[in-house]
């Protein structure tokens, strides 16, 4: 008897010791689930403005209304429907279906503005919560279906991470990172503020400060969205930079995307042309080829070559773009008439290794290192494995494979004197400036090259066929180049064509270089003259529309003759 | 003295009693006084929650603010406002005329630039840049 007395308490005695000793930690911390509570203190993102401080992006509150269908009385749930379909425009049969159903928790609606939900809060319907949510709001653009810069920006996903563009690159610096406190809660699940809780603060995200103008930015936007309906072209990309920073003034492309609405948005859109988008540069590469010729003394701009119009490298018989003989002309002539033999001539006077060498220096070989995400970039083979052939045509533009900040770095070597400007968005984040801004510039052409390949971009706008993007009062005074390549498809060249225009302004001191490129143009008319959808009738003009606003809004004058 | 000794003592162990009461009541009073301050306490964690809920809706109607303010001054806003009031942005035609700097090209051409880099030391740049390689562009300039 006692011996059973003694095996019955040892057994509740183990038991007890079990749940009080084994099993405590496991315990204490279902106790603490139940009163105890640690809450995320997100930290705030940071915002982002322009070289003016206009403000591009703002952080809003949005709510989402949900139900706790169990909470709701049968009587109740007729009035609760009512209320969220006046208030929310919610479906109201679909409202009754979900209150009459086993589920504890559903959304009625998500992500609506703060007037709503003040509507909602003097109804008190029972069962029914709403939750707070930030939501980065963006600048309206060019149409309602487009923010400003939104390729550039990117956005932010309802999780808070930055998507695309530079909320995407920038992602821990605007993010900041999010603090906690651990509280107490009462019965009624009312927490208790004042009670034992650990505290730890946020740090809000860092603000950026961008190069970018919005107002040169909806200028181009403007621009680009008028001229691509008018060339009937597939898209279209603008690129315009500050010629000594390196810091890009203006990004554009159309088609683009509205930003805040990024949900209901096609995700082909959310591509950026400019960085993710290669194609082949055609003619505006001659501008690099030429300098570098100049550069290695292989050729000078009055230096005279013959151009039978045709040349035959690597076994293939290469042409102009008008299959003319030109006769005797000199590399002024051939850059503003983008003569193909020309440009081919001068890689061959340079050289193989020396032409590579200037492919690099100028940046072509290397992806940019812009600070934006979904850079996109096709290295051309090795110097060695390149073709005879390739060397030829990667002489005029095609090719090679680029994109638009690695052409547009590329030329503006030009425009500031001979040196590299490293390419970028943001000047500072937070305090502190982009340490690309304090490092000392390549020299990648001397300044006596440049200043020579200044005076033959000049010629373009004056002689050649840089014409349509005359401003008055700036036609001496301004640079350009051309270029139309030539769309491959499953290897072969197809009637489509890139359509570009580069070109900086006032030639001595410039003050920004732009590129402009429209993809597949069908220029009205060429139909019978594919030639109408050259960089010349297609890019030009909406560079020249997008400078006027530069000179207008920059207050920029001629140099002195 | 015994008498008045055992007197003593008798208050004494009533004194005792009378502490002990005392003593129960100041318990209770610092129970009383304890609930009354976690109350408060409590209570005031409530306004402050309450606070802090009122503050985070001031937040968000000043967040909407900004962004109506900053969407008034917008290219596109502007430019929509200006439309609406008959304005229109004109493109200047007249700006300062600068001396036409161009190149005669029914001139006759000089003969290129004659290389004067003697033929030993372009033997010996041909062998070097084989072998080394040209270091970078700037190395290949002609002085």
């Amino acid at each position: 008897m006692l011996l059973v007395a003694v095996v019955l308490a040892g057994m509740v005695w183990a038991r007890l010791a079990y749940w009080q000793v084994v099993q405590h930690g496991q315990l204490t911390l279902q106790a603490q689930a139940q009163y105890r509570e640690l809450v995320e203190l997100p930290a705030l993102r940071g915002a982002i403005f322009d070289r003016n401080l206009t403000q591009l992006v703002v952080n809003t509150t949005v709510y989402s209304a949900f139900v706790s269908p169990d909470q709701i009385a049968a009587t109740q749930r007729d009035a609760v429907a009512t209320g969220l379909a006046t208030v929310l425009g919610a479906d109201r049969p679909k409202v009754m279906a979900t209150l009459e159903s086993n589920v504890k928790f559903a959304y009625i609606a998500r992500r609506f503005a703060k007037a709503k939900a003040d509507q909602l809060r003097t109804l008190k319907l029972p069962g029914v919560g709403l939750q707070e949510e930030t939501q980065r709001s963006y600048l309206p653009g060019t149409s309602s279906g487009s923010t400003l810069a939104a390729n550039l920006l990117g956005f932010v996903d309802w999780n808070g991470d930055g998507n695309y563009g530079l909320e995407a690159n920038y992602q821990k610096a605007l993010g900041g990172t999010p603090g906690y406190i651990s509280s107490y809660r009462d019965l009624a699940n009312r927490e208790i503020v004042l009670g034992t809780h650990t505290h730890q603060d946020p740090v809000n995200g860092q603000n950026l400060v961008l190069s970018l103008d919005a107002n040169i930015q909806y200028a181009a936007e403007q621009a680009l969205m008028e001229g691509v309906k008018r060339d009937r072209a597939e898209s279209g990309s603008v690129l315009i930079m500050d010629p000594t920073t390196g810091g890009i003034v203006a990004w554009a492309d159309y088609p683009s995307y509205n930003a805040n609405s990024f949900n209901r948005t096609n995700t082909a859109l959310f591509k950026d042309n400019v960085l993710s988008y290669v194609y082949e540069p055609g003619s505006v590469m001659k501008v690099v080829t030429l300098a570098g010729a100049i550069n290695a003394g292989a050729i000078e701009p009055g230096t005279v070559i013959n151009d039978p119009g045709v040349l035959n490298v690597g076994g293939y018989r290469i042409y102009d773009w008008d299959r003319r003989n030109h006769g005797n002309v000199n590399y002024t002539y051939v850059l503003e008439h983008s003569l193909n033999v020309g440009a081919m001539k001068a890689m061959l006077a340079e050289g193989h290794p020396a032409f590579y060498k200037n492919l690099e220096a100028f940046g072509l070989t290397t992806p940019s290192g812009i600070d934006v995400a979904g850079e996109n970039h096709i290295a051309p083979p090795s110097a060695a494995k390149m073709q005879d052939s390739q060397y030829a045509t990667t002489a005029f533009g095609q090719g090679i494979d680029v994109n638009m900040v690695q052409m547009l770095a590329a030329i503006n070597v030009v425009a500031n004197g001979g040196k590299y400007a490293p390419p970028h968005v943001v000047e500072r984040v937070g305090r502190n400036l982009n340490p690309l801004l304090l490092q000392p510039q390549r020299q990648v052409i001397s300044a006596a090259t440049a200043a020579k390949m200044t005076t033959m971009m000049q010629m373009v706008v004056q002689h050649g066929s840089g014409w349509t993007s005359r401003i008055p009062g700036f036609q001496l005074d301004q640079c350009g180049k051309t270029g139309t390549s030539q769309i491959p498809v499953n290897g072969k060249y197809t009637q489509d064509v890139w359509s570009s225009f580069v070109g900086f302004l006032p030639a001595k001191k410039p003050r920004f270089t732009m590129l402009v490129v429209v993809r597949k143009p069908h220029y009205p008319g060429s139909e019978n003259d594919w030639t109408l959808n050259d960089g010349y009738m297609t890019a030009e003009p909406i560079w020249k529309q997008i400078a006027q606003t530069l000179v207008v809004s920059w207050h920029i004058t001629p140099d002195k003759p | 003295m015994q008498v008045a000794g055992s007197v003593a003592a008798e208050r004494l162990r009533l004194n005792v009693f009378g502490h002990a009461y005392v003593g129960v009541g100041a318990v209770v009073i610092v129970v009383l006084f304890y609930l009354a301050i976690a109350a408060q306490i409590t209570q005031s964690s409530y306004d402050i929650a309450r606070l802090q809920d009122q503050q985070r809706q001031l937040i968000a109607e000043q967040d909407q603010l900004r962004y109506q303010e900053v969407t008034m001054h917008a290219p596109a806003q502007v430019q929509q406002h200006a439309a609406q009031s008959g304005m229109q942005r004109v493109i200047p035609s007249r700006f300062v005329t600068g001396q036409e700097v161009a190149v005669d090209l029914s001139a006759a051409v000089g003969a290129s630039p004659v290389d004067a880099t003697p033929l030993w030391l372009r033997a010996v740049a041909v062998i070097a840049n084989t072998v080394a390689g040209t270091r970078d562009v700037m190395a290949s300039t002609k002085k």
